[in-house]
């Protein structure tokens, strides 16, 4: 056996976890029953790698089951739904005895699990139940949370551990709506947007001016008000916003207005909320209603990109 | 309940006397009245007024009492003068307002699916519930279920109450005759249904009328002013705002809460005339929230609609609710609701 693909081997099988050892080699079938049964696998991993590529020598292993040995590796580390349920589960039961965990599957390698909460001497709660759905193929949860504040950090070591991820970390995005938040977390709101390929003019589409409009009314502000729609436009873009509800601001800046507590060294501790049952809709409806001025501020606006509707902002 | 002795009726004034003298700044619609009287040419004033003071009459006002009508949500109506009303009658009303309620309730015109007829009306006094002595004495009434256990309280729980007051109403009282009583602000807590009876029954009576009394933004800026500027030892509240924007198809609410202390903070360095709040000084206060929120957000809140104010004196709604948090400036807010009141009714 050449040395370059010992040496690949050799490496290959140290990425993998003890736990699985077995099942790969299985699954990779090239090291006979015997063979296996030949190996101690209760040594130092070096030890079991090292008797492992001994074996491979004997069996004479090329490139090609090398590269097989690999692509089962990668195809463990794929995500094992199974796993993940049942891992979930222990971890939920083993910290609360009286817990009712259910799961359904649903589209694009999603699982929908519903928890009812109890503790170490009362009966779940069925009427108050917490929702998850987990994307398996992405690091991200969406949780209903309507329980106990003192579940939360058991669900959230339940769902890092069996997603055999490190550590859960809460996002500043709250919505009803479990699209809005998928198409802002997974930015597939800004699909239509590259593909939009517009023939008419912009002058013509924003402001909807009339072909047949006497001449001799002319438009006040019309470059200005071309300016914002424009501004708003590229701001927001053309497609149907997700639906958000509502926006929070954390304030604590410094009063700036001329004379008017010059003085005061303390900033104005201010608590903002913007409310509207489609709010990013209703603030791009806003500069060119000439509420706002256009661009809007960038607080506003970088809602979808930093998926957040939480914010704390201090003066720098 | 013992009879209640009425109170000695100031003879009118004559017409020589100023309203401006019994405090401090009169308000506009005093000034206006005087000179629509005299005839003379009305010369528009910036408006401006007391900064609220715990007076000296509420301390006669019953600490139970004050502390039942505190935290509530009340709905605001202005009344013309009564007909024909007297403080003597107080039982007689009780027991015809009784009968009426009941035979409304009966003929079905007022159904709530479960209600009990069991039901008493109780009209009681108001003692110092008033700004000078001139002012009408306030007085509730009150719907109370009437228990069925002989054990339990006698008075049961009450289901609706109606509060008439007239605070600093001068202007109101030297307008009519000696058979009127002047009782403008009316405030009420609990089922549409029941005020709306209630309501029927003392228009029939008295010959008056009651109209919800809405607040605009011009006022709960006003107010919002006025009560941040009142002196606190400690705040219940933060201080906040709401704008409602109308931006279609979307509505948008928007809700700005500021510390108590730097709302505090930021009135302090707008005003300048002690013991008084003036227009400009309102205005001010308002634009500076305005600049601080356009400063973050690019968003002109002046083109938008007040809606809402709290503080921890009260607060109010634009659709004429209002609850008082603190009792030492219940006369000063009844005050300021007394004028509004009166400006519709005019």
């Amino acid at each position: 056996m050449d040395e370059t693909i010992a040496e690949f081997i050799k490496r290959t099988i140290l990425k993998i976890p003890m736990t699985e050892m077995t099942t790969i080699l299985k699954a990779w079938d090239f090291l006979s029953e015997n063979q296996l049964q030949t190996v101690n696998f209760r040594q130092r991993k070096e030890s079991v790698v090292q008797h492992l590529v001994e074996l491979c020598e004997e069996n004479n292993a090329s490139l090609n089951d090398a590269a097989l040995l690999d692509i089962i590796c990668e195809d463990v580390d794929l995500f094992d739904m199974k796993q993940f349920k049942s891992s979930f589960k222990k971890v939920l039961q083993r910290a609360l005895k009286n817990v009712t965990v259910s799961f359904r599957d649903a589209e694009e390698n999603a699982v929908w699990i519903r928890i009812a909460w109890g503790t170490q001497y009362t009966k779940p709660n069925q009427y108050r139940p917490t929702y998850v759905v987990y994307y398996s193929q992405t690091p991200y949860a969406f949780t209903s949370l309507s329980t106990l504040k003192s579940n939360i950090p058991l669900l959230g070591q339940a769902l890092t551990i069996a997603s055999k991820h490190h550590e859960i970390v809460k996002m500043d995005l709250r919505s009803r709506y479990l699209d809005s938040l998928k198409a802002i977390v997974f930015k597939q709101y800004n699909q239509n947007f590259e593909t939009h390929n517009s023939t008419t003019p912009l002058q013509e589409r924003s402001l909807g001016l009339h072909v047949n409009m006497d001449s001799r009314i002319i438009h006040e502000n019309a470059m200005e008000k071309e300016r914002v729609q424009r501004v708003t436009q590229e701001t927001f873009g053309d497609h149907p916003q997700p639906q958000l509800e509502f926006a929070q601001y954390k304030l604590e800046t410094k009063f700036r207005n001329g004379s008017i507590l010059a003085e005061r060294e303390e900033p104005l501790r201010c608590l903002i909320k913007f409310s509207s049952p489609h709010l990013l809709e209703a603030l791009k409806s806003l500069a060119p209603a000439g509420i706002a001025d256009a661009p809007l501020s960038p607080l506003l606006t970088c809602i979808p990109n930093k998926k957040m509707n939480y914010f704390k902002i201090r003066d720098k | 309940m013992d009879s209640y002795d009425a109170p000695q009726l100031t003879p009118r004034q004559s017409a020589s006397s100023r309203p401006e003298n019994y405090f401090i700044g009169a308000t506009p619609l005093q000034k206006r009245l005087e000179s629509v009287r005299k005839q003379t040419p009305f010369v528009l004033t910036p408006p401006r007024r007391k900064i609220p003071q715990c007076s000296q009459l509420q301390e006669d006002v019953d600490p139970q009492k004050v502390a039942f009508l505190l935290h509530k949500q009340w709905t605001l109506y202005s009344l013309t003068p009564l007909y024909k009303f007297s403080y003597t009658h107080l039982k007689e009303y009780s027991r015809l307002l009784s009968a009426f309620i009941v035979s409304e309730k009966q003929k079905g015109l007022a159904v709530e699916v479960g209600e009990d007829f069991n039901i008493k009306v109780i009209f009681s006094p108001l003692l110092g519930m008033k700004g000078t002595q001139k002012d009408s004495e306030a007085f509730l009434v009150q719907i109370l279920s009437k228990s069925q256990l002989p054990s339990e309280n006698r008075e049961g729980k009450v289901l609706w109450t109606g509060w008439f007051c007239c605070i600093f109403g001068d202007s109101l009282l030297e307008t009519v005759s000696e058979d009127f009583t002047c009782l403008p602000l009316f405030l009420a807590n609990g089922a549409e249904s029941n005020t709306a009876i209630i309501g029927t029954w003392f228009q029939k009576t008295f010959d008056c009328y009651f109209s919800p009394l809405a607040i605009n933004a011009f006022n709960l800026s006003w107010m919002a002013a006025m009560w941040t500027a009142c002196k606190m030892d400690h705040y219940m509240a933060t201080t906040e705002f709401l704008w409602s924007v109308p931006c279609s198809p979307q509505s948008l609410d928007i809700s700005y809460a500021i510390h108590p202390e730097d709302a505090k903070a930021l009135w302090d360095s707008v005003h300048k005339t002690p013991g008084e709040v003036t227009q400009e000084e309102v205005d001010l206060f308002m634009d500076c929230l305005y600049s601080h929120f356009h400063r973050h957000f690019k968003i002109h809140l002046s083109a938008t609609r007040l809606v809402r104010v709290s503080t921890s004196v009260a607060s109010a709604h634009t659709d004429g609710r209002i609850k008082i948090l603190c009792p030492k400036y219940l006369i000063g807010v009844l005050a300021y609701l007394t004028e509004l009141a009166i400006f519709q009714i005019e």
